[in-house]
């Protein structure tokens, strides 16, 4: 292992934060089991109660969540040289089968604290807490994903070790790799860009008319999700070309680095308020019959589809921004 | 209308100091009108007042409030209701030190976010009804007895409650400030809000302010309940 | 709306916080403390692997070292030759360099003969930090005693000031002529010899080749270095964060304390807002900012404490713990940066646990009965 002040930090934190969710669990179960919101029982008042807590927890763990993933992606970045091939994060990720698994488990449980707090900020409106049930179910199902971040990220950097041979984004991420002629790089590209701006295009026109007619949820959710993935795999496929400027260079973390003005933050920072809200519409859609609901879910679904909308627009129109002013031209590659 | 239905209050449920603060009581408080409950200390006067002004829930029975029913409803709506429909004067003053009369008056509607400008204004005019404007910026701790009784009330009055709710308003003052007390829930009441106090003080339940004095023992109602 | 009610509630925490100030303050004291004690071990051994990082930049991907009995030995330069015709090898360059003992003032410096534009005969550039102890300027003339005794005068061509003062502050730079004669190396001779490399994946066989080639040699990979040096700093830091975090335990027992033993007079408050309409969550929200408040300030305060302590007072405070180093050393001074990682990190380790700790206290203060002061 690697005595890093990083590596530390992300160790201590995420090993405080999985106690904090199983405590917020124990709780979780209770109410699951015990709520009986007819009753004035001591129990049943002090169960509501625990619920403010456990929204405080979930709360600050979106908000490190958030730090965290970016810390890692910054740590790993800032130890590549200690391992022979490794020239950015792809490189110190790859040493051993748990980096990428940290990594994507850290995406998943902040998009689900996400969802889970617009569940919570929609049962706090409702009169009879419509949405219990469901919000602690989500809860238990989402511990398991926080714990395990915990434990795999644990083994990962346990076994970090010096002077393990791993590849990089240049050879990880480019097929041109061996030499084989550039256009194979290009074949994938441009498939790529129309994808990417047809499912742009998709999702707005589904925001739109799910703000005005206030229909068709699941599908613009579905298709928010779509683009979210969608985004990560041009990221790699062609948008970095235009940040580095470079034919070759395919890596979706450098983009975070000050040679690229930090650009990757508010890019994936859009990026993940897209896909949070607009999966928020999706997993509000099965509680709009509530009654205590039946307002106010569809003004939140209207709500968050417009922060979705504009979060891909934005991240749309910075991507194009450069792909039109990058003296950096795909075509030839 | 208040209208209180066969509600108990339990404390410690279950455990070895399990106690039954009310038992079964049911209750109609009219609106416009000023209720007194009285009784000896014990008898569930605070623990009733607190169950009508949104601030605790029964244990079992029901609540309702101009029809609406009020029981089963969670914490942040109950306290939106208390804070737009009551005004509570408390035994103490129970004002916060340190800080001026004025910022007292306006805690209250700080959780509404009304702007501030609005809220400062407001809370200058309701201290003026009580020829406090000048005593604004003093902190708590300076003003005399009488001084913070009445900012008490002007706090109370801040979110111009439908109901004002007093227990044991007169406990820890003298006559005259007793006798100030009551001439002030006279305007009050002159101007329709609904008072409901609590108390075992003859100033005040012997006062001809009182439409109906309902008295109380051990948990339950003995005398002027439900009913004219 | 929504903004004024927590323009409202801050307004309220900052007047709260305000008027506790003894509790708060020491609560403060403490916590900036240990964010100025993890920010300058943090900033300080950062800045130190930057400037290796820096030195190594520029430095050959391969040095072959002439060895006899497993010590050090100048090496032919003819040996060159041979080496640059294996695969893979852009260049070979032999180098002019080693350690220069002052008597005078105990102090060791660096000789070396640049590559590009080196001073001519009888000049020398000189690093900041002997320029400044022998109180020498450029166009001055300084004088040292070479291998033989015999001291030499030298002209200043001008003082070194690069990006990074570690590097140049001892370093002295002169021409190959003065270097021989000052040394007494002989002239078919070299301190060593560098590479340069096309493909990294190829250092280890090249490196093979060499050994095979001269027995009595030893190439040296940049990397090795590189990473040799990132792991002594890296594990040192790392080491004195494992210490530090028992300081940081102690702070976090304190603010538990703190967070939880709210003083009679702070529940009555509370008691008194919630039965004057406050909610559980407006209450939560004022914690938060309470947190916020203290966190960012401490936070703030300690790592622009640390910053200077590291970057404009050269760590002061523990850089004899930290280095490790002869004290002959000249003073140097590092060169200042700051980066999210550091600062994420910092918040990871002091933030983080400290809202933690609060979370359960805060709720427990939030959820305090409204009807609790009317008993
Ligand atoms: N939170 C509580 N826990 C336990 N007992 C309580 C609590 N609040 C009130 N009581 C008890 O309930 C009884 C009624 O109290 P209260 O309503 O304050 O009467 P009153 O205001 O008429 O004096 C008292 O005996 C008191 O001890
Ligand atoms: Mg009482």
């Amino acid at each position: 292992m690697i005595l890093d002040p990083s590596i530390l930090a992300l160790l201590v934190s995420s090993v405080l934060i999985s106690l904090m969710t199983l405590y917020a669990c124990g709780y979780g179960v209770q109410i699951l089991r015990r709520w009986d919101i007819a009753s004035g029982s001591e129990l049943q008042l002090a169960l509501e109660r625990r619920t403010y807590l456990i929204s405080t927890i979930v709360s600050y763990f979106l908000a490190f969540q958030l730090v965290s993933l970016f810390l890692l992606i910054q740590t790993v970045d800032s130890i590549c040289h200690l391992f022979v091939g490794a020239m950015c994060a792809v490189g110190t990720l790859t040493v051993n089968s748990f980096g990428y698994p940290t990594l994507l488990l850290k995406v998943a449980t902040f998009i689900l604290a996400g969802l889970w707090l617009i569940l919570n900020y929609a049962d706090n409106k409702g009169y009879d807490y419509p949405l219990i049930r469901a919000k602690y179910l989500l809860l238990l199902i989402m511990a398991p994903f926080i714990v395990a971040e915990t434990v795999v990220q644990w083994i990962y950097f346990l076994g970090l070790r010096p002077d393990i041979i791993t590849s990089c984004c240049g050879s990880l991420f480019s097929q041109g790799s061996r030499g084989i002629a550039s256009e194979i790089l290009a074949a994938p590209s441009v498939p790529m860009e129309i994808t990417f701006y047809a499912c742009m295009l998709i999702t707005v026109a589904a925001g739109t008319r799910l703000f005005l007619r206030g229909k068709g949820g699941y599908l613009f959710a579905g298709m928010s999700g779509i683009s979210f993935a969608v985004s990560i795999v041009s990221i790699i496929s062609f948008i970095s070309l235009y940040f580095y400027e470079m034919p070759s260079h395919h890596c979706p973390f450098c983009i975070l680095q000050k040679e690229y003005g930090y650009v990757g933050y508010p890019l994936y920072g859009l990026m993940f308020l897209g896909a949070v809200t607009g999966l928020g519409v999706a997993t509000l859609q099965p509680f709009v019959k509530k009654e205590s609901l039946e307002k106010i879910i569809p003004a939140m679904q209207r709500k968050l589809a417009t922060v979705s909308v504009f979060s891909f627009l934005t991240f749309t129109a910075i991507v194009t921004w450069q792909i039109l002013f990058s003296s950096f031209k795909l075509e030839g590659y | 209308m208040i209208s209180v239905r066969d509600i108990s209050k339990v404390f410690n449920a279950g455990r070895p100091n399990e106690f039954t603060a009310l038992r079964r009581l049911s209750l109609d408080v009219q609106m416009h009108e000023t209720t007194i409950l009285k009784g000896p200390s014990g008898s569930g006067k605070t623990t009733l007042l607190g169950l009508m002004g949104c601030m605790a829930r029964p244990s079992t029975g029901r609540i309702s409030l101009n029809n609406r029913e009020i029981t089963s409803l969670p914490e942040r709506f109950l306290t939106e209701i208390r804070r737009s429909t009551f005004g509570f004067i408390f035994q103490q003053f129970n004002l916060i030190k340190g800080i001026s009369a004025l910022e007292n008056v306006m805690f209250p509607a700080y959780p509404t976010g009304e702007k501030f400008s609005t809220l400062h204004k407001r809370a200058l005019a309701t201290l003026e009804m009580f020829n406090l404007d000048k005593r604004a910026d003093a902190k708590i701790e300076w003003l005399s007895g009488g001084e913070a009784q009445r900012v008490a009330i002007a706090r109370a009055l801040i979110n111009n409650p439908m109901v004002i709710i007093a227990d044991e308003p007169t406990a820890h003052l003298d006559t005259k400030l007793s006798q100030e007390f009551m001439d002030i829930m006279r305007d009050l009441k002159a101007r329709g809000t609904t008072i409901i106090l609590a108390s075992h003080d003859p100033i005040v339940y012997d006062s001809d302010l009182a439409d109906r004095v309902v008295e109380m023992r051990d948990g339950q109602v003995v005398h002027g309940g439900t009913g004219p | 709306m929504v903004i004024e009610r927590h323009l409202h509630i801050l307004d309220f925490t900052l007047s709260s916080l305000l008027r506790r100030k003894g509790k708060n303050g020491a609560l403060l004291l403490v916590y900036t403390l240990i964010v100025f004690i993890l920010a300058s071990v943090l900033f300080f051994t950062h800045a130190l692997k930057r400037e290796a990082a820096l030195v190594l930049k520029d430095a050959p991907e391969i040095v072959v070292q002439h060895t006899l009995t497993g010590r050090y030995q100048p090496i032919p330069v003819a040996w060159g030759d041979r080496i640059g015709k294996i695969n893979g090898v852009i260049s070979v360059r032999p180098r002019l360099w080693g350690y220069h003992y002052d008597t005078l003032l105990m102090a060791n410096y660096t000789l070396m003969v640049p590559a590009e534009n080196p001073p001519g005969p009888g000049s020398i550039d000189l690093g900041s930090g002997i320029s400044r102890t022998h109180g020498a300027n450029s166009g001055d003339m300084i004088a040292f005693a070479g291998h033989d005794g015999v001291p030499r005068m030298f002209t200043i061509r001008k003082i070194l000031d690069s990006e990074s003062q570690l590097l140049t502050s001892d370093l002295i730079l002169l021409s190959e002529k003065d270097y021989r004669d000052f040394s007494g190396i002989a002239a078919d001779q070299a301190t060593d010899l560098t590479l340069r490399v096309r493909n990294p994946r190829e250092y280890a066989t090249i490196a093979e080749k060499i050994t095979r080639m001269y027995p009595d040699t030893r190439p040296i990979m940049r990397s090795e270095i590189l990473r040799t040096y990132d792991a002594v700093f890296g594990w040192r830091s790392g080491l004195m964060i494992v210490i530090l975090s028992a300081a940081a335990l102690a702070f976090i027992i304190f603010a538990w304390d703190k967070a939880t033993g709210l003083s009679a007079e702070e529940r009555k408050e509370i008691g008194i807002l919630k039965a004057i309409g406050w909610e559980t969550s407006d209450i939560l929200m004022m914690k938060f900012w309470e947190g916020t408040a203290i966190s960012l300030t401490a936070f703030l305060l300690g790592v622009i404490l640390a910053h200077v302590h590291v970057f404009s007072t050269s760590s002061a405070l523990f850089a004899p713990v930290l280095k490790g180093w002869s004290t002959l050393y000249p003073s140097f001074r590092l060169t200042p940066f700051i980066d999210f990682g550091q600062v994420a990190t910092l918040f990871f380790l002091t933030v983080v646990p400290y809202t933690i700790t609060t979370i359960v206290p805060s709720w427990r203060a939030a959820t305090i009965e409204p009807d609790a002061v009317m008993r």
